[in-house]
């Protein structure tokens, strides 16, 4: 078994070994002398890109396979089929070549650009969308030893890239010059705005008990056993919540995908992008899913480690992307059952209820670090973030406003 | 050529060669002087945007990285924005009327703006020859060493030798938070 642990390890080093003989070779046939510098430099950006190809492919397949395999479970819990025709001539596979051939139609389809449309920032907005989204990726440990950059502020850089998709999403908006775009990027503005607050607050609760910014030290944390996972605390699992909820809106995922609602608002910032630009967003989209569920399972769910001793015979890697999976499903589950939100539904929910309650869980954590004993530890850090629950969820969900009050404001 | 295959080869910390703080600072120069004379607002936002990008940039190639993602997290992902709902939000005769000021000129007005950018530069330049030359601003900096550009180091040098600054801009940023309900509020009401 630590053939299959180690096994990601031992075929980038046979690559780099591969590439090193490969240089020695072409050095001796041609008669150039390298100097050492220049073969040290040709590996370290081999493994560089080596590392930067391993993290697209992996992404870029999950991704395809998430496309069909969202619409095969939706249609499982709606009681039909969901795609199950293309295939390879008479074996239709499941329909698991679905993307395939969506992927073929997306390239050939015409690119349109409307007339009045700014021209360079409708083609940029595409790349900033979806140049972050694949470099967020890059600090997540996904097993023992198999971190592809590691940053000593690590969780600080994904949020700031995370961060920079609002930017996408408005220049998308407002180059379309369509006021359904416009309507879309400033529902997903705000949206992304009020729940990235809860979303970095849970994520400094684990940097405050962690003592670090580091994902790796984070998820050494939580060795051991599911006992030492951050969720099996009283504000761990408050703020795991908090974390799933937040990268729900920050995913655009059902229930908060009212930025691209399509019954009142076309497609939202995606209205007028056609193509293969579309595809590019929508691949943004589901990469910064996964790269969101990664981060979760880093930050509470125990990165790589097995659940209980036992079963570390299993290898880190395939825990991981295990968790990593089940919350991806997870995701379709929900959207298969929750209706969408109202924006001021959406908005209250993230102001009076997702912030405080992240305070809370941060003083519950607090708590937890400084209370002596583990009793006293338990009980304080469950007190603390218990009432505030009950106290908001009593207050910040009774009051029913009248429907004829409410006025359209430029984001409703 | 050498140093910067040093710095790429290294998988320590190094700060990067000199030189290649150029591509970075001219990329944030560009960017400043086009947000400043581009006639369209929403370009102008976005040119500003890529400044404090290429200023995050510089920041961890001189190896803050702490401070360069801090910049990047607060400047892209909220500033920029905080800008272009402003304008967004702005009435368009508004905008409209104080679109370009480069395409009328005339002599009184150019004056006025000779002077007010002069002063500018005036109280501009003494701030940074007081914080550049007086001894308590010098006991303040840390030395930029691996250990110190820690984000552990700088937290506790925020809660013990800058702590007073901080919670000063803490009350200030509340003091605007407040204040800015207290409009938006009244704004609905009417």
């Amino acid at each position: 078994m630590n053939f299959l642990e180690n096994l990601p390890l031992a075929a980038k080093k046979l690559v780099l070994d591969l590439v090193e003989a490969a240089c020695k070779w072409a050095c001796a046939k041609t008669g150039i002398t390298l100097p050492d510098w220049g073969l040290s430099l040709i590996l370290s950006l081999v493994s560089v890109l080596l590392v930067i190809v391993t993290i697209i492919v992996v992404y870029l397949v999950m991704f395809a396979l998430m496309s069909v395999l969202e619409r095969k479970i939706l249609a499982r819990m709606q009681n039909r089929y969901g795609p199950n025709r293309v295939g390879f001539f008479r074996w239709r596979l499941w329909g698991l070549l679905q993307p395939v051939a969506d992927g073929i139609k997306m390239l050939t389809k015409e690119d349109i650009v409307p007339r009045g449309a700014d021209k360079i920032v409708h083609f940029l907005a595409p790349i900033v969308m979806v140049a972050p989204a694949l470099m967020l990726p890059a600090i997540i440990p996904y097993g023992r030893g198999m971190v592809p950059i590691e940053l000593a502020s690590g969780i600080l850089y994904f949020f700031a890239l995370g961060a920079s998709t609002e930017l996408a999403v408005f220049m998308a908006g407002w180059s379309s010059n369509n006021k359904y775009s416009v309507m879309g990027a400033m529902r997903a503005i705000a949206q992304m705005i009020s729940y990235e607050l809860p979303l970095i607050m849970s994520a400094v609760v684990v940097a405050l008990v962690a003592g670090s910014l580091s994902p790796l030290k984070i998820v050494e944390a939580q060795g051991g056993s599911i006992l030492n996972w951050f969720v099996c605390t009283p504000w761990g699992f408050v703020a795991c919540l908090l974390f799933y909820i937040s990268a729900l809106a920050e995913a655009n995922r059902c229930p908060f995908d009212l930025p691209e609602g399509e019954s009142e608002l076309v497609a939202g910032h995606l209205t007028e992008y056609s193509g293969f630009k579309y595809a590019i967003f929508f691949m943004a989209e589901y990469v910064g899913m996964f790269a969101i569920n990664g981060m979760l399972v880093t930050l509470f769910l125990g990165g790589f480690n097995a659940p209980a001793p036992f079963l570390s015979f299993i290898p880190s890697w395939c825990w991981f992307f295990g968790k990593l999976a089940f919350l991806a499903f997870s995701m379709v589950w929900v959207r298969a059952t929750l209706p969408r939100f109202r924006i001021d539904q959406m908005l209250q929910f993230a102001w009076k209820f997702m912030i405080p309650m992240s305070f809370a869980s941060f003083l519950s954590a607090a708590a937890w670090c400084y209370s002596g004993n583990a009793a006293l530890a338990w009980a304080l850090s469950t007190v603390i973030v218990g009432v505030p629950y009950l106290v908001l969820g009593r207050f910040c969900f009774t009051r029913h406003h009248a429907v004829d009050n409410r006025r359209y404001l430029y984001s409703e | 050529m050498h140093d910067l295959l040093q710095y790429l080869t290294s998988r320590h910390w190094e700060p990067a060669p000199e030189w290649l703080f150029l591509i970075p600072a001219l990329l944030m120069l560009a960017a400043g002087f086009a947000a400043v004379v581009l006639r369209n607002l929403i370009h102008c936002a976005l040119c500003l945007t890529l400044s404090f990008i290429a200023l995050g940039v510089l920041f961890i190639a001189l190896g803050a990285e702490f401070v360069g993602l801090v910049q990047l997290l607060v400047y892209v992902g909220a500033v920029s924005m905080l800008i272009v709902f402003a304008i967004l939000l702005t009435p368009a005769s508004e905008v409209a009327a104080s679109n370009n000021p480069f395409r009328s000129f005339n002599l009184s007005r150019a004056l006025n703006a000779a002077v007010g950018g002069f002063i500018v530069l005036l109280v501009l330049g003494g701030l940074l020859a007081a914080i550049a030359f007086s001894p308590h601003a010098q006991a303040a900096v840390l030395p930029t060493t691996a250990a110190t550009l820690k984000p552990a180091a700088i937290g506790q040098n925020l809660l013990t030798q800058t702590l007073l600054p901080l919670q000063g801009a803490a009350i200030l940023l509340t003091a605007a938070l407040v204040g800015a309900a207290l409009l938006a509020k009244e704004e609905k009401q009417s």
